[in-house]
């Protein structure tokens, strides 16, 4: 079988960086490859190359050959042919690759309306034929909805339905599955395992998740700091890793993490409960008020938890299901409509009078550490806010405290002078720990705080996590999508759904032996490391 | 159907905006120093006289029944009469609103071509050339005062080149395209720069974005994807800068209306208020006020016909 892609000798540099460094690889027809790294690897860089899909600034060296031809060399002209029409390709966050005022059947028509000479109604019925092939329900429906009214999973597959609306022979899929739920994401890659088989694609398939690429590709390579590090079949790599970071790679994936006994909880008072508490978006129209209705958009319908003191609580669910709600309200930047929130025993108004005094004790932590510093304070000042807001300590300690809040985290005292765009994620994110951690709580609440990172990151995170609560008994309330995560970090664990708490109790139960049947499907689409597509 | 309950629901909420601006207007009239009755009567009236028609107007009367009294007589179209010329203000607006209205639309002509020309050009290479010239010019155009700009034309197209007439509105419609010419080229040439600025920087933050690599990935081509994604994407900030600026010229260009000597609203509300002709400036202001949400109301609605994203 001759190679349908052929790379060889890759370079591609943004002035002084060298974003891919000496890439090869082949792909044969119907192939599927995969290329694992984190982010900055230069692996998606390698992707775009393969279509010359970069800003006119990358200087690319060496040659890419598709079915013979050099794409490198070829003509914008040449290339516009080839593009869409034989080589297609996916991308991290449909939200954002679709067009917002563009209807989602204009968009996939858009590929055929360019390369075939289909005209109206058959257009239209050719759309509806691929809507239906990527399983979207009512594809006539869909096909006249704007991008925002569809779910994430529902925007991948219409991205999907693009990609293939001309049949091509290779799928460049970058990061599809990223910013999907585990349940969606697991949808996802059957459907792209399911089209390689029945629609004889070829696909090179990006990913900073090994257990994703494990699912749908038999070959892999693993890029680190623009170069490749290590290539081989997929199952082989993952067995018997030889370089020394893919076997730190696999030894971070959840999968592998040795699991932590999370500390007993002594059966004492709970520190924190939620009762019926109720959280509604959208106030009430006047319509709503004469009809007496509740109006609005309840997010969370009536949450009662526990968490005892030195537990850790995860709460898991995929988006839109309340959880950041809940853990909003719990520091109340959100005022739920009903329910009370009791700490140590009393009712506490997390938004009223006693805010001040109440946030000092529950402080959280937010998913995005970039969007959660101010760009323009330097990462000394970010940690050292808190303390002199809240008069903590006296001015001339303030610069000691900091350092040693910078040191519990593990960061290094010369970072203190950066901004947080001269920071890596897992830095930012440290930081923001640090910085409530400065306010010395009792609780903190970690709002997906390892869903931004990469693998590595993530497994470094959860340990000063973990750490962190030895040291100072901690109690936490951990927020995720991901249960691998959450397994490893929690004693005690509540799955929400559309705003309710579905199936609750001790960790092990709930994964061991779950209730309902969503929490089953939740635990089935966790990504595992021994699924190689064989 | 949603569509026209948005339209709906739009006009709803303006009703409590025009009650708000007819309570302004109202108090701006109780508010104004000086009386009106004076100036009605002349100096040289008795108490007596005086007293008589207070009370015919109904000044006496307790504030807020005054104010139910106005409202009424707005409700029929009843803006009072204006003391200088003795006609009804209705009727006064009736006559140089569509002066200002023709004035309008003449600059918005002139003014839309170049704002798109010259902000499409300006992107298409950030801060080559040709970007470079435009925002220089751009600078020229927004530095030189209105009146300024308007003698200038004035004098070199009207009295040197003889080209256009220099005042006045003509009566028929191709005079007045000639009598306007010069005082909508002269707003356009602050209002240009404005709206070009918005539009290049909208565009390239467009043309950075996501799906415009998604385009270029189904093999579209930069033109294509800057027509059919860029463009679409990038109108709606500059529609919204573009509403005020149109909402704020149908308020009477001023300054131009004064240098071209245009029988417009903006030169009806200079002179009324010189002369305190109070019932026409409150007139005039509930107008513009009225114009400014009839033309936010137009522009949300355009709006949410371009993005369906607006009205969910």
């Amino acid at each position: 079988m001759s190679a349908l892609l052929c790379v060889r000798n890759l370079n591609v540099r943004f002035g002084d960086t060298l974003a891919v460094d000496d890439v090869s690889f082949d792909l044969p027809r119907g192939g599927a490859l995969g290329i694992v790294g984190e982010s900055g690897s230069g692996k998606s860089v390698t992707c775009r190359a393969l279509m010359k899909l970069l800003p006119q600034t990358a200087m690319i060296d060496g040659s890419v050959e598709f079915d013979g031809q050099n794409i490198l060399e070829a003509s914008e002209t040449t290339l516009n042919t080839l593009r869409g029409k034989r080589i297609a390709m996916i991308f991290q966050s449909p939200a954002s690759h679709l067009d917002p005022l563009m209807r989602i059947g204009d968009q996939v028509a858009e590929t055929l309306r360019k390369h075939t000479d289909l005209k109206g109604r058959e257009v239209l019925k050719e759309v509806r034929r691929l809507l239906e092939v990527v399983r979207i329900p009512e594809p006539d429906r869909w096909a006249k909805a704007y991008p925002h009214q569809l779910s994430g999973g529902m925007k991948q597959r219409a991205m999907i339905a693009g990609a293939l609306a001309c049949k091509p022979d290779l799928l460049l899929a970058d990061e599809p599955t990223t910013a999907l739920d585990a349940t969606v994401q697991k949808s996802v890659l059957d459907l792209l395992v399911d089209l390689r088989r029945t629609q004889g694609l070829s696909m090179i398939f990006v990913s900073h998740d090994l257990g994703a690429v494990a699912r749908v590709c038999e070959d892999v390579i693993v890029m680190r700091k623009s170069k490749v590090v290590e290539a081989g079949k997929t199952r082989r790599v993952i067995d018997a890793p030889q370089h020394e970071y893919t076997q730190m790679l696999i030894a971070s994936h959840p999968d592998r993490l040795t699991l932590h006994t999370p500390q007993a909880a002594a059966h004492a008072p709970p520190l924190i409960e939620a009762r019926g508490v109720q959280v509604r978006y959208g106030g009430r129209s006047l319509i709503d008020i004469i009809s007496k209705r509740d109006g609005g958009f309840p997010a969370v319908k009536g949450a009662d938890f526990t968490v005892q003191a030195g537990q850790t609580l995860g709460i898991v669910g995929e988006s839109g299901s309340g959880k950041s709600t809940l853990a909003r309200a719990l520091v109340g930047l959100v005022k739920p409509a009903q329910g009370e929130i009791l700490y140590k025993g009393k009712p506490a108004q997390p938004s009223g009078r006693n805010r001040a005094l109440y946030l000092r004790d529950v402080q959280l932590v937010y998913q995005h550490p970039y969007e959660a510093l101010s760009p323009r304070m330097r990462i000394r000042d970010a940690i050292a806010e808190p303390l002199r807001r809240h008069r903590l300590c006296p001015t001339n300690e303030v610069p000691a405290r900091v350092a040693d809040l910078m040191k519990q985290v593990d960061l290094e005292p010369m970072l203190g002078e950066r901004l947080p765009a001269q920071l890596s994620g897992g830095q930012c994110q440290r930081v923001a720990i640090a910085r409530a951690l400065a306010m010395d709580p009792q609780v903190l609440i970690a709002d997906e705080v390892t869903s931004a990172l990469d693998v590595t990151l993530q497994a470094q995170v959860m340990d000063l996590l973990i750490r962190l609560q030895k040291e100072r008994g901690l109690t936490m309330i951990f927020i995720s999508h991901d249960l691998a995560v959450i397994r490893r970090l929690c004693n005690a664990v509540i799955v929400m759904r559309h705003g309710e708490i579905v199936e609750a109790g001790p960790t092990a139960d709930v994964f061991d032996h779950p209730t309902q049947e969503y929490t089953r499907t939740l635990i089935d689409a966790i990504p595992h490391l021994q699924e190689a597509a064989l | 159907m949603k569509t026209l309950r948005f339209i709906v629901s739009r006009l709803v909420q303006s009703v409590p905006v025009l009650l708000g601006v007819s309570i302004v207007t109202f108090l701006l009239m109780v508010n104004t120093p000086g009386d009106p009755i004076r100036l009605l009567v002349g100096i040289r009236a008795s108490d007596e006289t005086i007293a008589i028609i207070r009370d015919r107007y109904g000044l006496d009367d307790p504030i807020l029944s005054q104010y139910f009294t106005y409202l009424g007589n707005l409700l029929q179209g009843d803006l009072g009469a204006s003391l200088r010329f003795k006609v009804p203000v209705s009727e006064l607006i009736a006559q140089f609103y569509p002066v200002t209205l023709f004035l309008v639309i003449y600059s918005i002509v002139l003014i839309l071509p170049p704002v798109i020309a010259l902000s499409v050009w300006s992107a298409k290479r950030p801060n080559g050339v040709a970007d470079q010239i435009i925002r220089i010019l751009g600078v020229v155009g927004l530095a030189m005062p209105v009146f300024w700009v308007g003698l200038l034309f004035a004098r070199f197209f009207g009295v040197t080149l003889g080209w256009f007439p220099v005042s006045g509105f003509g009566t028929t419609i191709p005079e007045h395209f000639r009598h306007l010419f010069l005082p909508s080229l002269t707003t356009a040439i602050w209002v240009v720069p404005i709206l070009t600025r918005n539009l290049r920087s909208a565009l390239l933050d467009e043309m950075n974005r996501d799906y415009v690599l998604a385009g270029m990935s189904k093999g579209l081509g930069a033109s294509q994807v800057f027509r059919t994604h860029v463009f679409p994407n990038s109108v709606l900030p500059t529609l919204n800068l573009f509403a005020v600026i149109v909402a704020y010229l149908l308020g009477g260009s001023v300054i131009v209306e004064t240098v071209y000597a245009v029988p417009g609203m903006g030169k009806l509300m200079v002179d009324s208020i010189l002369a305190r002709d109070y019932f026409v400036v409150q007139g005039a202001t509930l107008v513009f006020a009225l114009t400014t949400i009839v033309v936010m109301l137009s522009v949300d609605i355009l709006s949410a016909f371009i993005d369906p994203r607006v009205n969910s």
